[in-house]
Formats: C-alpha cells, sequence, structure tokens
C-alpha cells in the first residue's frame, strides 16, 4: 500500500517515539555499564548519557581484576553466579517443557473433564512466599541446598504449569485430523508424536521454551531462599554487589544485568523465526 | 480388494446415536457411498471402518474377518479427510511417500510409485511444495494422492473434492470414477452433494440420523425410495409430495410422490393446475403450479411458452406414482 511521504514521516517519527520511552531504561543501563566510577558514582552531580570516558572496568571489577580506581574488593566474581543461573535455568526449562509437553499431549489426547489441568496451577493461587518456606525445609532435608541442581528441579516444578497449558494450548488447537491420517497411514501412537506432532509443534516448544526460560532465568524469591553461597544466581548476586563505604555498585550491576540480558536476547533470534508463528500458532490452521 | 460388513453396529457419544444398528456390506471394488444431511453419521460410518473410533456395539468384518477392535494401522484402509489433513511440515513429496515410509517400503520402490501417482494426478511440479504453499485444488490432489499411493484393501474419502467449485468437482468426480475402476479397489466415499452421490456411485446408503435408510443403486433409490425421507433426498428439483386426492390413490396412502419430470401438463383454459411461477434454465424449464392446495414443481424440456396465471390440465402416469403411509414407508406394489 502506497501511502503519503507525511503519513510515512509521522508513522516512523511515532514508532520511534515508542521506541524512545520503552527503551530509556535499557539504553541507560548499556551506557551505565561502560561508565568510569567516577561517572556512575556521582550521578546527581554531572549526569551524562554517554559516558565520557568508556571502560570496561565494570566488567573487569565483577570477574576479580581490582585495578579499577575502585577501593572495594569483592569477595567473590560474577562466575560462578553466571554458571549457577545458566545451568539452573537451563536445566530447569528443559525439565519443565519435557514434563509439560507430554502431560499437555496426553490430557489434550485422552484426557477428560475440566478439573485436572486447573488443579495443576493451584500451586500458583497461593502466595510464592508460601509455598517457598515449606519447600525450603524439604530442599534441607534432601541436600539440596545451595546447589544448582536443587535450584533447577524446582524451576522445573515451578514453571512446569506454565509449560504445560501453553503447550496444551497448542495441542488443542491443533486439527486431530492430522494424527488420525498418521494413524491411518501406518504409524504407531508414539510414531505419531515423534514423526507428525512434535515436528508440527516446533514453532510452539520454542516459545514456549523461551517464555518458560525467561521466568527461570529472572527469578530471585527462589534463589535467595534455596541458595546461600556456593550457587547463588544472577539475581541474588547482583543484589549483593554493593559495598558500606560506596554504597550500591551501580556501574557493576548495570554490567552484570547487560550479561545478564545477553542468553534471552540470543535465544530469542535463534527462534525469532518460530517465535512468530508460535506466539499465533492457533490462527494458522491451514 | 475388501469385502467390508457391518453387523448391527452402534456408535454413540454420549447422548447422542451417531450411528444406530448399522447392518450393511460393502462388496469388493465397489464405488460405494454415504449420502445424507449434515450429522447423519456419514462420517462416524468412516471412522468406524478406519477403526479410528471403536463401536460400542457390532461387529466390523473386513473379507470375513473380525477387525472390530482391530487398530488402524493394521487395517491397511487409505483415507482422504474432508480437510485433507496434509502434514503441514513437510513437503507434498513427503506427504506422498509418507505411508509407503511409514510401512518400511524399500526406497527404489518409493520413488518408482510416487512418480507414477505424481504423473497421475499431475502434481510433479508442486512435490517441493509445502502444503500452505499449494491452492485449495493442489491440496486436495496432494491428498488424494496420499491415499491412491499404496496398495490399500480400500479407499475412504470423506467429501474431498468439496472445496473445488463446481466445474472442476465434475472433472474431479469423472476422474475419481475412472481412477477407481483402474485401481480395482473398494472406495467407499462420503458426499452430502446426491447429485454427485447418483453419478459415481455403483451403490449408496442414505443416512437419516444415524440410521441406514436405504441401500441399493442410484437409479433404484430414485424410482422406489422405500420412505418419503429418501424420495425427497434424491431428485432436482426434490419430489412432489402430496395429499392424496389429486391423483389416483391406492388405498392407505397418506401421501402420494410425483416426480418433476414425470408430471404432464397441457394448456387447458378448464384445468385445474394454474402457473404460478416460471423458471427457465437453458435447457430444462422448471414450473411452479399451484392445484387445489397443494404446490406442485415441475421440470420440463427446453423453454415451453407458459405464463404465470395460466391454467393447465395436469396428469401423471399411474406407475410413475410413489405411495407413503403415514409413518413415511413406501406401500407395497
Amino acid at each position: 500500500m502506497q501511502r503519503s511521504l507525511p503519513f510515512q514521516l509521522f508513522r516512523y517519527a511515532a514508532i520511534a517515539l515508542a521506541l524512545a520511552i520503552t527503551l530509556v531504561p535499557i539504553l541507560w543501563m548499556v551506557s551505565m555499564a561502560f561508565k568510569p566510577f567516577s561517572e556512575w558514582q556521582s550521578a546527581g552531580a554531572n549526569l551524562t548519557w554517554i559516558p565520557n570516558a568508556p571502560t570496561l572496568d565494570n566488567f573487569r571489577f565483577l570477574f576479580g581484576d581490582s585495578g579499577s580506581d575502585l577501593i572495594v574488593a569483592l569477595d567473590r566474581t560474577a562466575g560462578k553466579p553466571i554458571l549457577s543461573s545458566l545451568l539452573s535455568a537451563t536445566i530447569g526449562t528443559v525439565i519443565a517443557m519435557t514434563a509439560g509437553t507430554a502431560a499437555a499431549y496426553g490430557l489434550s489426547r485422552f484426557g477428560s473433564g475440566a478439573n485436572l489441568p486447573l488443579a495443576l496451577i493451584q500451586l500458583r493461587l497461593f502466595p510464592p512466599m508460601a509455598v517457598m518456606i515449606p519447600v525450603m525445609m524439604m530442599w534441607a532435608f534432601l541436600g539440596l541446598m545451595d546447589t544448582w541442581w536443587g535450584l533447577a528441579l524446582i524451576y522445573g516444578i515451578v514453571t512446569l504449569p506454565f509449560a504445560f497449558w501453553l503447550m496444551k494450548t497448542f495441542f488443542d488447537d491443533m486439527p486431530k485430523e492430522i494424527e488420525e491420517a498418521a494413524l491411518v497411514e501406518g504409524c504407531s501412537r508414539l510414531r505419531v508424536f515423534t514423526r507428525v506432532t512434535l515436528p508440527m509443534m516446533a514453532a510452539p516448544l520454542a516459545a514456549a521454551a523461551l517464555f518458560v526460560f525467561i521466568l527461570n532465568w529472572s527469578d530471585y524469591l527462589i534463589a535467595l531462599l534455596l541458595t546461600t553461597r556456593e550457587w547463588v544466581t544472577i539475581p541474588v548476586y547482583m543484589a549483593s554487589l554493593s559495598s558500606s563505604m560506596t554504597g550500591q555498585l551501580y556501574g557493576a550491576k548495570a554490567a552484570l544485568g547487560l550479561i545478564a540480558a545477553v542468553p534471552p536476547v540470543i535465544l530469542g533470534i535463534m527462534i525469532q523465526k518460530h517465535l512468530v508463528r508460535g506466539l499465533t500458532f492457533g490462527a494458522l490452521k491451514q | 480388494m475388501a469385502e467390508i460388513t457391518f453387523d448391527n453396529v452402534s456408535k454413540r457419544f454420549g447422548a447422542t446415536v451417531a450411528v444406530n444398528a448399522a447392518s450393511f456390506t460393502v462388496r469388493d471394488n465397489e464405488f460405494f457411498c454415504f449420502f445424507g444431511p449434515p450429522l447423519s453419521g456419514k462420517t462416524t460410518l468412516l471412522r468406524l471402518i478406519l477403526g479410528l473410533e471403536v463401536p460400542d456395539e457390532g461387529r466390523i468384518l473386513i473379507d470375513g474377518k473380525d477387525v472390530t477392535r482391530t487398530g488402524p494401522a493394521a487395517r491397511n484402509i487409505a483415507m482422504v479427510f474432508q480437510n485433507l489433513a496434509l502434514f503441514p511440515h513437510m513437503t507434498a513429496r513427503d506427504n506422498v511417500r509418507f505411508p509407503l515410509v511409514e510401512r518400511g517400503v524399500p526406497a527404489a520402490q518409493i520413488t518408482a510409485r510416487l512418480e507414477e501417482v505424481a504423473a497421475k494426478l499431475h502434481i510433479g511440479h508442486i512435490l517441493h511444495k509445502h502444503p500452505g504453499q499449494l491452492s485449495g485444488g493442489e491440496r486436495q490432489r496432494v491428498a488424494i494422492a496420499r491415499a491412491l499411493v499404496r496398495d490399500p484393501a480400500a479407499y475412504l474419502m470423506d467429501d474431498p473434492i468439496s472445496a473445488l467449485d463446481a466445474r472442476l468437482r465434475e472433472e474431479a468426480r469423472v476422474e475419481l470414477k475412472r481412477m477407481q475402476r483402474e485401481a480395482g479397489r473398494t472406495l467407499i466415499y462420503v458426499t452430502h452433494d446426491q447429485e454427485e452421490a447418483m453419478s459415481v456411485a455403483d451403490r449408496m446408503a442414505i443416512l437419516e440420523q444415524g440410521v441406514i435408510r436405504q441401500i441399493g443403486t442410484p437409479a433404484e433409490l430414485y424410482d422406489r425410495p422405500a420412505t418419503s425421507y429418501v424420495a425427497q433426498l434424491l431428485g432436482a428439483p426434490v419430489m412432489n409430495l402430496i395429499p392424496p386426492g389429486l391423483f389416483a390413490t391406492r388405498p392407505g396412502a397418506a401421501l402420494v410422490g410425483v416426480r418433476p419430470e414425470d408430471l404432464r401438463v397441457t394448456p387447458d383454459p378448464a384445468g385445474r393446475a394454474e402457473v404460478t411461477g416460471v423458471e427457465p434454465l437453458g435447457g430444462y424449464t422448471v414450473l411452479t403450479l399451484r392445484a387445489g392446495e397443494s404446490q406442485l414443481r415441475v421440470l420440463l424440456r427446453g423453454q415451453p411458452a407458459f405464463a404465470p396465471g395460466q391454467r393447465l390440465h395436469l396428469d401423471a402416469a399411474e406407475e410413475r406414482l410413489h405411495h407413503f403411509a403415514a409413518d413415511g414407508h413406501r406401500l407395497a406394489g
């Protein structure tokens, strides 16, 4: 559709404005991550949008290089928390997606009644705190406190209802005749699932997995309660980035925030093709 | 090669009786048609034959073997679904190959068979595309190719050409009939289009709310409908069903049926019928008449000159009249 030039200009101006508003915090974080101590520490005095003297000091600081002009030193570096977050969020996502997809398929195809699917989200009816304290005691009893696998397990359990509900909607929307055609053409039930259903679900699976991963990746509360020292995750570690002398270490926090934004963004770009299709799956029946 | 027998088969979904005590036999190499209005149980019958549904009562036999509880994969029946059910993540080629690959047919044989079917259905040039990139007619041909590619005991088709426009449908049904003859296989076909059913079927079954009302050749059903329901389902314009009185009537008849083409009319100022409508259709003309309390439709060849308001003498040969009892059943004789 050919539109007039003023209209196009207005359109792009509106888009630019919307982007500016939504992206300001991100820009601010990026800018802060590259500012030297003197620029982020006294923000009120000389506010700068773009670092005057860009530096990687904040990143070096996070990984234990105290050569910066910061007078504080960290008692541990960001490496282990990043590893902890990666392990627990990834394995947690794998657990939630595997169990959630299997459960969603089973209930979508062979389930009866509406109560069971609803029961699966009853955990969400409680404030997370109410559920997490008993979990904390169980984890202590099981020796899962302050371990990445303990965290991965609880992430998998907590995000399972999301994975289940997302996938169930997708399975419900899939025309059943496609699976029946595969049955008639010689497939066993299991083979129908692996050869027809799963490949057709690639896009919804990718979208749901990203959603679940982001939930796990950005968790603070659970990690705060279930890890103490060895396997704290990025958000918990980030909260500890302060010192009595300088207060909050904003520069280091911004640098860590930037690092934390990388995995979801990479995942998002990797599955971008599937993402739009996944999120609009129901509308795309052929 | 398959003879498919239903022995008193019933299937219920909750309170709905989808198929009620159906007993019939589809003969080997027959082009058999299920015909009825929507929700009359046609699709459920197909699904029972396929093994996608298990009957609540009765037995299903294929070539004399009881398959009532046999799974779909073991029944060796090919199906074209109403919504085609192509695999959207596979190319047309992989869709057509699928039944052979799943049955472990050697690759060389698959390729040969694929080429043969693709040539027959003229889809060679679109095999590399995904279903989403194909037109409705192309998808239909790919779906039919997927059913034809292997050598099943019988083919089942659920209204497979309904998405085509009228002219293509006519071509497609002639083509289907020819392919069925050549393949020498049983073909069970579901349609809601009576003209399509009558033109392709060797025999057909008329369904009403899960009950098979009558089975026979199209000519038998047309000439000797067992009930007034069957009588009205076949033929266009539909059969005139009028209270007795206008024509010679047998005792016990509550309704007299006469097909529009069996009525004879001649201009007669003293006639008992009056023309109320004239629809010239080119080769045919449909007259709407009023005679007494009844309204009748008459099908005439060509374009005879009749005008609304004109009075006609109306009459029909005795042997072309159908007499139905109050419960709708045909009176013997």
